[in-house]
């Protein structure tokens, strides 16, 4: 492998990217940060961050805000609540998911919308259990506000609001009679990880958190619940409570270091990150009071995302890939069928709201089990065939080709979809595909073109 | 070692088919060292299954007493012994029980028996007695938690097979359930036709720390793969003699059989039957059900069979609760506790298992469990998944003796 070395310099792990030689400035790069850290880009966006540099590509990602984008912005948040409230009233889970995968398919905040689904599955918790559907949206709501927040502000409405509480059995954990499901994920899976706290610790944060639980469908706590004896806990004595946990716990170097870890694992993937960039990114986020926006900024800017060893180093989860390549393929316009896509990323892996377990979904080489990658085939073979629409209707791929290249002769137009998806073309794949669809006999040849396309194992991976 | 210009610029996904380990027969993940392991299928009927009307104590003079418009004839019974019957729709039971492959355990229940159908199943699910634990994980999804080293990340230890979600007995901390609704979520499009390896594969080393790109072209050409070849499968097997009844439990434990047939890494498969909830005019629908059971399990071990796999697949058959011993004024019946359990299997140890209920002898109006559900699992987490049961009991619970060795 021609090794370029991601060449953080010696000083900073985390230095930012700037163009050269090696590490050019081009399409490739864009469809990378767009297929990382939002849901992949159009080809018009490609040419505006092509020709706008790095600096403000990645700026109209940490600040969607500040971009002209005030009235569809409102325009949007409207329709989507009035989508939301009518899940709600519904009481259909299918329409719970449909309202977020409107909101990935359309919010001027793409990175937003990744980092809400990050906090997803680090704090997952599925509606299986929880079985409330305004529960559901809240907490989700909850991941939207703090997405890039000071991670203590996030840890606090999560663990308070009733979704979370109902999840792990809060109000099972009383005094003398502890249930330690809430404190033991707590520590292992949302904060410090596993091999930072002890068993005594799993046992003292469950009495603490005694008295916490849900009332009404708020959160509670209750005095006459709390064991008010001694506890030991993360190197701390005394009568502890919850928010004397949570404190002890965001003080813990271990929690930026777990944070750090799921930063690096969600926008690196497999790159080569190493414990130096790692302890880096913590002690950066300890001194920032774990501010999580800027440990994404940083992994964002950084020359470490741009190296050459980081491009098409990630396996992309299945909500991400779906919404992705509708965006990219300019197919949101008509809306597809927001109920069906949510149906497809679920035969994918990934069910939104409905998380494997409290481990969330394991992501990376996980998501390509058999099913999930036959399933993402057959996406692709609705999405060119206008299954992913309700009524059905037919994307014209040839319009779409014609709008951004002059010809749309097939291995053109193969072309074409190959640099959009992928950043790059290559003749010997085009030959390749088009070889395979000359011979089929009926049907549109470019759509099925593109059906291969997106069924290769080149396309899973940004 | 593929680097990622090669991945970009391979001229044929085709010449990468010596990379594929084990194109052929593994739906579920190429990693699993284990094609012997014991299967475990679960069949949840659903309601509550009328005991009494299917094992029938046609010797108990309270049958009659208690059962007039319900009550079977028993001369038409297939009976077990002097004692016990089934329903004369359980033909096809009476047939895996005369082979030596239909075990009926009888009065299984556990203490303090809940009448909601949801609480009940609950505590059948979780092995939880305690209203505060049900809420956890279930017996199965802790018991895949404890063989969770044998699976790889993100590969499903137990298939649901239905149009649900799957249920709570498959919970688990970190083990993971996959859903399968139906036969066509195995067929594959023209895209992935085309881009299946059409070479042998004649290399399966696997290194954890291959690189990204050579991993992901393995996964997916091997998935394809897969596929073609379960699509194949299933052709064949359709238009093999093997004939399920037109049911769909039957549907259901087709999948199962095929889907264990393809390599599946699942341990577990778990499906259910409707419609036990019989309250009123009981005796057509549940007659019906039992029939539909009988006759979709017997195809189910026929199939195995014929395909060598008999000595693999246990499967067990439960319901929430009983119904009451005194039939109600619908010609149907209340809900109950107590009631029997079904392992059907080559493997199961056969007969009848457990004391016939004394009719005479109630608590609450319902028959008094004779075995609590746990002895039950206990019997299948040791001596067929080979899983210690008293960390996912949480108690040591007298095993029945329901696998032959």
């Amino acid at each position: 492998m021609s090794n370029k070395s991601p060449v953080p310099t010696a000083d900073d792990p985390w230095a930012p990217y700037t163009p050269d030689r090696d590490n050019p400035w081009n399409r490739e790069r864009v469809v990378h940060l767009h297929r990382r850290a939002a849901f992949a880009a159009t080809w018009e966006e490609q040419e505006r961050d092509l020709k706008g540099g790095p600096q403000q590509a990645v700026d109209r990602l940490i600040n969607p805000k500040s971009s002209a984008l005030k009235e569809p912005e409102r325009e949007f948040e409207t329709l989507a609540r009035t989508i939301g409230d009518a899940a709600m009233v519904s009481g259909s889970p299918a329409r719970l998911k449909a309202w977020w995968i409107y909101r990935m398919l359309y919010s001027p905040d793409p990175l937003g919308e990744r980092l809400t689904l990050m906090w997803h599955n680090h704090f997952a918790t599925s509606n299986r259990k929880v079985d409330d559907l305004v529960l559901m949206r809240e907490q989700n709501d909850i991941f939207r506000k703090f997405a890039r927040a000071p991670f203590g502000e996030l840890l606090q409405a999560v663990l308070k609001h009733p979704a979370m509480l109902v999840w792990l059995d809060a109000d099972a954990n009383r005094k003398r009679k502890p249930n330690e499901n809430l404190a033991r994920e707590t520590l292992e899976l949302f904060t410090l990880g596993v091999g930072n706290y002890t068993e005594n610790d799993v046992q003292s944060a469950a009495r603490a958190f005694t008295g916490w639980g849900v009332a009404d469908g708020k959160f509670t706590s209750r005095e006459t619940r709390h064991d008010t004896s001694e506890k030991t806990l993360l190197g701390k004595t005394g009568n502890l409570n919850g928010d004397d946990l949570v404190a002890a716990i965001l003080e813990h170097p271990a929690t930026a270091k777990r944070l750090a870890w799921r930063i690096c694992r969600t926008f690196l993937g497999e790159s080569p990150v190493g414990d130096r960039n790692q302890t880096a990114l913590a002690n950066g986020l300890r001194a920032k009071n774990l501010d999580v926006g800027w440990a994404v900024e940083t992994v964002l800017r950084s020359q470490l995302f741009f190296s050459q060893q980081s491009l098409r180093n990630r396996i992309d989860g299945p909500v991400e890939w779906a919404i992705g390549m509708l965006h990219s393929m300019e197919q949101t316009n008509p809306p597809p069928s927001t109920l069906l896509l949510a149906e497809w990323t679920t035969k994918m892996g990934q069910d939104l709201f409905y998380p494997p377990n409290v481990g969330g979904w394991p992501e990376g080489r996980a998501w390509l089990s058999s099913q999930s990658v036959v399933a993402r085939a057959k996406f692709g073979a609705a999405l060119v065939e206008g299954r992913l629409w309700y009524p059905p209707l037919t994307p014209d791929l040839h319009k779409l080709v014609r709008r951004h290249r002059n010809s749309d002769a097939l291995h053109d137009s193969v072309s074409w979809f190959m640099e959009l998806l992928w950043g790059e073309s290559n003749r010997d794949t085009v030959d390749e595909i088009v070889d395979a669809v000359v011979s089929k006999p009926d049907g549109d040849k470019l759509g099925t073109a593109v059906a291969i396309l997106l069924a290769r194992p080149e396309s899973q991976l940004s | 070692m593929l680097s990622r210009r090669d991945f970009l610029h391979r001229t044929s996904l085709i010449s990468l088919a010596p990379l594929v380990p084990s194109l052929l027969g593994r739906i579920a993940n190429a990693a699993s060292p284990d094609a012997d392991a014991k299967v475990l299928v679960v069949v949840q009927l659903e309601g509550g299954n009328d005991g009494i009307n299917t094992v029938v104590p046609f010797a108990d003079d309270a049958y009659a007493r208690n059962r007039s418009a319900l009550r079977l004839d028993s001369e038409k019974l297939h009976r077990l012994n002097d004692q016990v019957g089934l329903h004369p729709q359980m033909k096809a039971a009476k047939e895996l029980f005369d082979d030596g492959r239909f075990t009926i355990v009888q009065g299984v229940g556990y203490p303090n028996p809940n009448r909601s159908h949801f609480e009940s199943m609950r505590i059948w699910q979780t092995a939880r007695l305690d209203a505060e634990d049900r809420g956890g994980y279930g017996w199965i999804g802790r018991a895949l938690d404890a063989d969770r080293a044998r699976l790889a990340p993100g590969q499903a230890g137990a298939i649901y097979v239905g149009s649900e979600q799957p249920p709570v007995a498959l919970w688990g901390r970190r083990s993971e359930a996959a859903a399968v609704s139906n036969i066509s979520d195995v067929s594959i499009p023209y895209s992935v036709q085309k881009l299946i390896p059409t070479s042998s594969p004649t290399v399966a080393s696997e290194a954890p720390a291959e690189n990204l790109q050579l991993f992901t072209t393995r996964q997916v050409l091997s998935a394809y793969a897969a596929a073609g070849q379960l699509q194949r499968d299933l052709r064949s097997s359709r238009a093999s003699t093997l004939k399920y009844p037109d049911t769909q439990l039957a549907e259901h434990l087709k999948i199962v059989s095929q889907l264990i047939q393809s390599g599946s890494s699942a341990r577990v498969f778990y499906t259910s039957q409707g419609g036990y909830d019989t309250h009123a005019a009981q005796l057509q629908t549940h007659g019906g059900l039992l029939r539909d059971f009988s006759e979709a399990v017997k195809s189910f071990l026929d199939d195995l069979k014929a395909n060598g796999l008999e000595d693999r697949v246990m499967l067990l058959a439960f319901s929430e609760f009983g119904r009451r011993v005194k039939e109600n004024d619908s010609q149907g019946t209340d809900h109950g506790a107590a009631g029997p359990v079904f392992l059907a299997g080559h493997k199961t140890a056969s007969g009848l298992v457990g004391s016939t209920p004394n009719l005479s002898d109630l608590e609450d109006g319902d028959i008094k469990m004779s075995i609590d559900l746990r002895r039950v699992y206990a019997a299948i987490l040791e001596d067929w998944l080979h899983v210690d049961s008293v960390s996912i009991l949480g108690d040591r619970f007298e095993k029945c003796s329901l696998v032959r060795a």
